[in-house]
């Protein structure tokens, strides 16, 4: 771990590091989100850091990484919204597109959300689950607490504009100092609960089961143990994890809060309308996940959503493309069960057939490479690689 | 970290007196001992010592770039990782097919995080040997310029033979790819 | 080791600094300067602040880049007169079009300040600015009415107080630890043809965008020698 472990280091970047219930809080049902914020003055704290964020959001809404569907910003937007309740009218979502797992907000309003962590949350509740935290900060207005600390302002901004270039850059592969400034920083175990405390009450309150808030983070636990890396490695490379305490700890802590809150009515896991909005992004944001070659994390990941959905034909696409690339020992063989058991299913993309008839040709199996390269030009006959197929089928 | 290790690099090379962009031809010049090509003249070359590819451009290496892995031998990358990068790129293997000598490119082309996307993939001559071609477009991570691209590749005798070319999209690609492209098309291996 | 990586930092610092004393020159061939009473479009200043660390590790500072900016658009206004031109500020509007053409800029702008003022000089260019962006500029100048456009780049970066006692020690031992780079362009686009008239590179161990009135300073050395 980067960061020492005395200093609670977290930012409000996606994260639900959680405490026991801060003294005098609220029982369940009592806890009443503030009036809306005004816009502070320019020239005031507050006022630059807002400014700071705009100059930020600027840059952001003119990037190529943006993802601009209208129907997924809808989606994403109105979870927020129904989350934020009167400070909806506050709130600006952006999708990126980059493979890592990561949402943050900014005091000003603005919230990121990274394709990494849509493709990664099981269910709507999930995602709530994270917004709702990083409302949760908004809405107490850490950021602007922490920034009465003139020495850790500095601090702050650094991190915060680190952070942001780190979206640009979609990774922290070069951002080595990020572990040493985080350190600088810290939100106090208090704001923590806080955002906790208030991100589920919001979960809750519209009806998400609680118990989607730690597995979220279960599941990245597993992917990463995917791998074989060491934790201390993943978290060198990953905005989110280079500035949390390690995950065993804060789920014992949500897992407190939400027995605390109670609402056993809270139930609503929302799986079937969270697929079908990203079903449209899912292969692409599946493409950049498996450019990203990490094959044993993306396995977890893939063994993961199959269970949820066995009869979803574009997952066993993607399972065999992850063995396809590997290409050690078995994997051809493991990639062809995928393809085969794939078309048996329903929802595979045409390109199954193509993977396939390459995977096949790779083995000398050319007959029936052939007739999977014929499946797939029938499905796709303007697909933009019918040219070189075609030089594998005889006389066509 | 990138900084860092960028300047070092930086100071090293000019320290030792070994940058240089060097004017290509007009006539016939060799690459890499592999293969020789003819140029217009108007293309200069980036003589960086250490590995990857090499590197011709016309306007600036932050423009147009043709860029040539040529020789690649079996169990090779196209181009060493990164300085500082943990990871090993994927390798070259001679059995490979065409589509997965694309995924070999966009792999090393996607490593800072741009994005990729193959817009055709076709049969065709290179180097004098049966070989394809390929067009793409990527999204440059760096400074979100869109750019467009082609490569033209061969493996021939268990080596990969491969000439990348990619500009801006507006602009640059259109004005140098008919060049780009005649360069290519005079590759020939050298015995 | 720390040491020899200072040294040869310090080392390939002095050589960029070096670059700047080529002598190349501002304009492309056959402009001498703007007409009468063109309109130029101001683009929206590219601009970022950083602080340097004990480490030598430069980290932005967003604070500093928000007061920089402010103090940016002030001082353009008031030298308006001085750039003898009707100038049109553009904001960031967020259309696509103007975007794209922003980001090419800014490749072109990177291949001038590396090729024609820096140490990687383009055999073919013999000496010539020689850039443009293509007749798509026709886009911008539908969007601004202007005939040019005027695009302004920097970034700066400023020594923490660690980096400072790490400096002094650094000179106690002769080892030289740059304090700072100021970096930046300013660049005069014809809208009609897309070609880069002028440009004006700032390379410098000086200057401070933070204040004001020195910040007025380096707005006079980008523009020094601007072709009215």
């Amino acid at each position: 771990m980067i960061a020492p472990r005395r200093r609670r280091i977290v930012i409000g970047c996606g994260c639900l590091a959680l405490g026991a219930l801060a003294p005098g809080a609220a029982a369940s049902g009592a806890w009443h989100p503030p009036a809306r914020f005004a816009r502070p003055h320019e020239a005031s704290e507050e006022g630059g850091l807002w400014g700071m964020f705009d100059r930020e959001e600027a840059r952001l809404k003119r990037s190529a990484f943006l993802v601009r569907d209208p129907a997924l910003n809808d989606y994403v937007t109105r979870l927020a919204c129904r989350l934020a309740g009167e400070h909806c009218a506050d709130l600006r979502v952006y999708l990126v597109r980059t493979p890592h797992f990561n949402a943050s907000m900014a005091p000003n309003g603005m919230m990121q959300v990274w394709s990494g962590l849509l493709l990664r949350a099981a269910n709507e509740a999930q995602l709530a689950a994270v917004l709702g935290h990083e409302i949760g900060h908004f809405l107490a207005r850490h950021s602007l607490e922490r920034l009465r600390d003139v020495k850790s302002r500095a601090a702050f901004a650094n991190f915060l504009s680190i952070f942001f270039a780190a979206a640009r850059a979609g990774n922290v592969g070069q951002f080595a100092q990020l572990g040493v400034l985080a350190s600088l920083f810290a939100f106090t175990r208090e704001q923590e609960r806080e955002a906790d405390r208030i991100g589920l009450e919001l979960m809750t309150r519209h009806g998400y089961a609680p118990g989607e808030a730690t597995a979220i983070w279960s599941q990245l636990l597993d992917e990463i143990k995917g791998d074989a890396v060491t934790y201390e490695e993943y978290a060198g490379r990953s905005v989110l994890f280079a500035t949390h305490p390690p995950i065993e700890e804060r789920q014992k802590l949500l897992e407190e809060a939400a027995r605390e809150i109670g609402r056993p009515e809270a139930t609503n896991l929302g799986a079937d309308s969270y697929r079908a909005a990203l079903a449209r992004h899912r292969t692409e944001f599946f493409a950049d996940e498996l450019r990203r070659r990490r094959y044993g994390e993306t396995l977890v990941l893939l063994e993961r959503m199959r269970k949820a959905a066995a009869d979803d034909g574009a997952l066993e696409f993607f399972r065999g493309e992850v063995y396809r690339m590997r290409g050690e020992g078995d994997d051809l063989e493991q990639a062809l069960n995928a393809y085969r058991h794939a078309a048996a299913l329903h929802g595979a993309p045409p390109e199954l057939f193509r993977s396939e008839g390459l995977v096949l040709r790779q083995l000398d199996q050319e007959a029936q490479s052939r007739t999977a390269f014929r499946r797939y030009l029938e499905l796709k006959p303007t697909a933009e690689d019918a040219e070189l197929i075609r030089t594998y089928l005889p006389r066509e | 970290m990138r900084l860092r290790s960028a300047l070092l690099a930086a100071a090293a090379l000019v320290l030792g007196g070994c940058v240089a962009m060097v004017r290509m031809g007009p006539g016939t010049v060799t690459v890499r001992d592999a293969i020789s090509v003819s140029s217009d003249g108007g293309w200069n070359r980036l003589d960086v010592p250490g590995g990857g590819g090499e590197v011709w451009t016309s306007d600036g290496l932050s423009l147009d770039v043709l860029t040539f892995f040529v020789g690649i031998k079996d169990g090779e990358p196209l181009a060493p990782a990164p300085m500082g990068s943990r990871r090993v790129p994927p390798a070259f293997r001679a059995a490979m097919l065409p589509h997965q000598i694309v995924e070999l490119y966009e792999a090393s082309a996607t490593q800072d995080g741009s994005t990729f996307r193959l817009e055709r993939l076709a049969p065709g001559a290179f180097a004098g040997a049966e070989g394809f071609r390929f067009d793409f477009s990527m999204t440059r991570k760096r400074d979100d310029v869109a750019l467009r691209g082609i490569a033209w590749g061969a493996v021939v005798k268990g080596k990969l033979y491969l000439i990348a070319f990619r500009a801006p999209r507006l602009h640059y690609y259109a004005k140098h790819l008919p060049r780009a492209e005649a360069t290519a098309r005079s590759a020939l291996i050298r015995p | 080791m720390k040491l020899p990586w200072l040294v040869l930092r310090a080392a390939a610092l002095g050589l960029l600094l070096a670059g700047t004393a080529l002598g190349q020159t501002n304009r492309a061939a056959g402009f001498r300067a703007l007409p009468q009473g063109a309109k130029i479009a101001l683009m929206p200043v590219n601009i970022e602040l950083f602080e340097i660390g004990a480490g030598g590790v430069p980290e932005p500072r967003a604070d500093w880049t928000t007061t920089a900016l402010r103090h940016l658009k002030d001082l353009y206004r008031e030298r308006k007169a001085k750039l003898g031109a009707q100038v049109i500020e553009l904001e960031d509007d967020g259309d696509e079009q103007v975007a794209e053409l922003n980001r090419l800029h800014g490749a072109v702008a990177t291949a001038i300040s590396g090729h024609h003022f820096g140490m990687l000089p383009l055999a073919t260019k013999d000496g010539r600015l020689d850039w443009t962006l293509g007749s798509d500029a026709n886009v911008l100048r539908q969007r601004s009415g202007a005939d040019y456009a005027l695009f302004t780049f920097l970034r700066d970066s400023y020594a923490s107080g660690e980096r400072v006692a790490a400096m002094i020690i650094g000179a106690f031992f002769g080892v030289g630890l740059p304090g700072g780079i100021q970096q930046g362009y300013a660049s005069l686009v014809d809208l009609r043809s897309g070609q880069v008239l002028w440009f004006n590179r700032l390379l410098r161990a000086q200057g401070d965008l933070r204040q004001r009135d020195r910040a007025a300073e380096t707005i006079d050395a980008l523009l020094a020698g601007f072709p009215q």
